[in-house]
């Protein structure tokens, strides 16, 4: 250690050591942040008064030499916990990060309850208790024996219910944490009938109970949301009655009773027969500590903080977010961020190239069916339906395909030999009724059953199956097949879920060769199944497309920014980040596809590199060769790369990487020949 | 008072339309924000179709009128709404079945007709974030108030009311079912936009009705 003390304060840059050049502000600031000395002995180091150290570090941090910065993560829970306090006049509120490792969230909430519990409760105090699995969590990590005079009492009645989180349990744990009084309230939270509560409350034991509750001046309580999957519908609490209409404005529920989304008390036939703590009684209480997280409870929380029940409220980030989001609140900009450049470009009409949005859809197809009349032909009667020529055949399996408009060349571009019988379209991006439908199926099926393919959206869903339902009356076999390979939009454990994309057409592709072949109806929707089930798909966009009715974009998106994940009909994804070049781009959706593509070393895959409107074709093979880098480092062979514009999005500046995993079925399938507007495969 | 027959029925139809075809960039918005901006104008469309299918009609029974109704709006607009408001107007015809004309009571009981045939074809659960989050507190609303002995009109006002609070309610629902149930999270803070054109057209039953009757008072003076 040199330490130089006691020389006049000329002499000071000679004193700097080298590697801090001559700057005294860079000296005194890394003694004290990174050293980690007193102002004092910097002072004594430096050979300077200690206020002049302290005035060099004051102007080290405004002229940026040190900046002070606090984890984003934890500076979000703090700019949301001041958000909700201001918005819902809280007393105070603390926010926990959503994510934390190994822990589930209702144990971390537990914890974050019996720190503000711990930090709130005083000797002599009434207590009052809910019950519920982050209320029992919250009593098992509590520790503070310290207190005296402390009275634990249960807000509501009891029940027999076998769930650990009973109102008892809650209550006796809480006592026992606290070296506590547990006071129970001796009678069932639901009892029979109205008059027998009046009866109950009258015994002496009990009266004595609730007289203690009536003098709480703090309450830990849960909220607990009516969604389906809330456990209070399984807990046995509720003993059926919640089914009754008059629960149906309710969202959640505090205290054993009902509130609606504005915050106000749903009575119901089961509020005279509820004993404990009503939401007037509630809302006396001095201190109302409310412990609640997860995205299911947004909605009964938020009405739980308009009814004014809650006064300490503990939550996590995202759940405090979605409920300042439900409320109108946007995200706090950060107090180091610079101003977000303004919105430039948004656009306001669109140019389209169209006579009248109404006639739109209808003379694309006239122009279509004059393009391609060696191979399709509108559906006599119906504009909407197009088949193609040599239709129907007997004994074939006929495969009719369809959707909205605007996903040119679908859906059309894939009817013709070796593929599609017939496609029927809608409005733009809207699935077609179920007219057209039953005039395509009667014009190409063939005694040999038929095979209906389309993307799982809700309306298409509803309108071929009333389409289905109908042609069976009639006597003609329909099996369907609803098409799921976008990975965006569900998680893995619900593919069900999942939109039907671009990957369609290698659905389209093998079901159109099996029928082809002369394979059996059941044979055929195996196959086709087997290929969607193989089907990955992700995608991306730079700009929304917009519909010729509105020609408006249909999201907006700011001039850096991309989407990840966007549907084919103009829907937000759901991701925005900055755009990346080309090869981070096709990383981006092949990692993701990756990581649920059981391909092994050696295997195949078919590839489409898919624009959804308006990303120029030579782009397209950027991503390709890219994609096609990555498949080979990984040893996975490339049977087949399709490149172009195969199922668009209108307008949209976007493009979508399909992988279908083959296997020596479904290869020889995808190679069969074909002949459409689309796609062609030579024999 | 009030005796509605299937020419008043087209008219109030014509209404909606109307209605419904001044709020298109409205709804668009709403619906781009979390879906593909198309609602507005599939509503429009839609009535604009149910418009021209039973204005050409001869006069028939009310309840043939309303099954023609939703039948031209299913083929005009397809999509999820079309099979949706299809059902619910083939309910309100199953409804309105064997009467020549209407009271004021038979219009005001369309919004529970409407309900039921919504929540039949598309199951959706009251919070699931759709037009149901709308139409069921509306329904709620006119059999509470008809059980109260109100007013056909007033009937309505408090359905439009509870409509328009269901629509506000949706903002803090995650979508569950349909195209925003993609979205997740992101839904949340945006209402619903078939939420929004429920208390479009429960505010133009409303206002049809007040009219009718209205005029028809004045008739007797």
């Amino acid at each position: 250690m040199s330490l130089r003390t006691g020389r006049p304060a000329e002499d000071e840059d000679a004193l700097i050591p080298l590697r801090f050049g001559d700057d005294p502000l860079l000296w005194a600031s890394w003694l004290y942040y990174e050293e980690g000395l007193t102002q004092g002995a910097i002072a004594e180091q430096m050979g300077v008064s200690r206020p002049s150290v302290n005035a060099y570090l004051a102007d080290a941090r405004s002229r940026g030499i040190v900046s002070i910065e606090i984890a984003p993560d934890r500076f979000r829970t703090l700019t949301i916990a001041k958000a909700l306090r201001d918005h819902f006049n809280l007393q105070d509120c603390l926010v926990i990060p959503t994510d934390g490792g190994e822990r589930s969230l209702i144990n971390r909430l537990g914890d974050a309850g019996a720190k503000v519990l711990a930090r709130n409760l005083r000797s002599g105090d009434t207590l009052a208790v809910t019950w519920g699995r982050t209320v029992l969590s919250l009593a098992d990590q509590i520790s503070l024996p310290g207190l005296k005079d402390v009275r634990v009492v249960q807000a509501t009645g009891g029940t027999t219910a076998k769930i650990p989180w009973t109102p008892e349990a809650c209550a006796s744990h809480l006592a026992k944490a606290l070296n506590a009084r547990a006071i129970p309230i001796s009678a069932p939270a639901i009892v029979s009938s109205a008059e027998m509560r009046t009866m109950l409350m009258n015994e002496g034991v009990l009266a004595e109970q609730l007289g203690i509750l009536a003098e709480a001046g703090r309450i830990v309580m849960g909220i607990s949301s009516l969604r389906p999957e809330s456990t209070i519908h399984s807990s046995g609490f509720l003993d059926g009655g919640m089914q009754h209409s008059h629960y149906q404005d309710a969202v959640g529920s505090l205290v054993g009773r009902f509130i609606s989304a504005r915050g106000e008390p749903v009575i119901g036939p089961m509020h005279d027969r509820t004993i404990g703590l009503d939401l007037d009684q509630l809302r006396r209480i001095p201190q109302r500590i409310a412990i609640a997280g997860g995205m299911d409870k947004v909605a009964a929380i938020l009405a739980a903080l308009r009814g004014g029940f809650v006064s300490v409220l503990v939550t996590d980030i995202a759940t405090g977010r979605g409920i300042l989001n439900a409320e109108g609140y946007r995200d706090l900009p950060r107090r180091t961020a610079t101003a977000p450049p303004p919105p430039l470009n948004l656009r306001s009409d669109v140019k389209k190239l169209i006579n009248t949005p109404k006639d739109a859809v209808d003379e694309a197809l006239q122009g279509v069916v004059m393009a391609h009349e060696k191979l399709i032909v509108s559906v006599a009667g119906s504009t909407r339906a197009i088949r193609a020529i040599n239709t129907p055949q007997p004994g074939k399996v006929a495969v009719v395909i369809g959707g909205g408009a605007g996903h040119e060349p679908a859906f059309w571009g894939y009817v013709g030999a070796g593929l599609a019988d017939a496609a029927v379209v809608g409005n733009t991006f809207a699935s077609p009724p179920p007219d057209p439908i039953i005039a395509a199926t009667r014009a190409v099926h063939g005694d040999a059953g038929v095979l209906y393919i389309y993307g799982n959206f809700s309306g298409d869903v509803m309108n071929f199956e009333m389409a289905a339902e109908i042609m069976e009356a009639e006597g003609i076999k329909v099996r369907s097949i609803i098409t799921t390979d976008d990975i965006a939009s569900s998680p893995r454990e619900t593919r069900f879920a999942r939109r039907g994309v671009a990957g369609t057409i290698f659905t389209f592709k093998i079901a159109g060769a099996a029928a082809a072949k002369m394979l059996p109806l059941e044979t055929c929707e195996v196959l086709a199944r087997h290929a969607n089930a193989r089907t990955y798909t992700m995608g991306l966009a730079f700009e929304p497309c917009s519909l010729p009715e509105t020609r408006q974009p249909s999201f907006e998106l700011g001039p850096d920014d991309m989407e990840i994940g966007v549907g084919v009909h103009g829907e937000p994804g759901v991701e925005r980040r900055r755009i990346e070049t080309a090869d981070t781009c096709a990383d981006l959706l092949l990692d993701r596809i990756l990581e649920e593509l059981p391909v092994i070393e050696g295997e195949e895959v078919a590839l489409l590199v898919n624009s959804l409107g308006s990303i120029p074709i030579s782009e397209l093979y950027i991503v390709l060769r890219r994609v096609r880098q990555r498949l080979k480092a990984r040893g996975i062979r490339v049977h087949h790369s399709l490149v172009g514009a195969y199922y668009t999005s209108l307008d949209m500046a976007g493009i979508s990487l399909s992988v279908l995993h083959l296997d020596s079925e479904l290869k020889a399938l995808l190679d069969a020949p074909c002949a459409s507007a689309a796609l062609v495969v030579q024999a | 008072m009030g005796e509605f027959t299937s020419r008043h029925l087209v008219d109030l139809f014509r209404l909606i339309a109307l209605r419904l075809s001044e709020a298109r960039r409205e709804l668009g918005a709403l619906d781009g924000a979390i879906g593909d901006a198309d609602h507005g104008n599939a509503m429009a469309e839609g009535f604009a179709a149910v418009v021209q299918a039973t204005s050409a009609e001869d006069v028939r029974a009310p309840s043939e009128i309303m099954a023609i109704a939703g039948r031209s709006f299913l083929s005009a607009v397809g999509a999820t709404t079309g099979p949706l408001y299809a059902s619910a107007m083939l309910a309100a015809a199953k409804q309105i079945e064997g009467k020549t004309a209407l009271s004021a009571a038979d219009v005001s009981g369309l919004v529970p007709a409407f309900a039921e045939g919504i929540a039949k074809r598309g199951k959706a659960r009251p919070g699931d974030k759709t037009m149901m989050d709308a139409w069921a507190p509306a329904a709620r609303a006119v059999n509470e108030a008809a059980k109260a002995g109100l007013s056909a009109v007033d009937q309505l006002r408090r359905a439009e009311a509870a409509a328009t609070e269901g629509r506000e309610a949706t903002r803090a629902m995650i979508a569950a079912v349909g195209r925003a149930a993609r979205l997740g999270a992101r839904s949340l803070g945006h209402v619903d936009p078939g939420a929004a054109s429920t208390v479009i057209i429960i505010a133009a039953l409303q206002e049809w009705l007040g009219l009718q009757l209205a005029t028809a008072d004045g008739e007797g003076h």
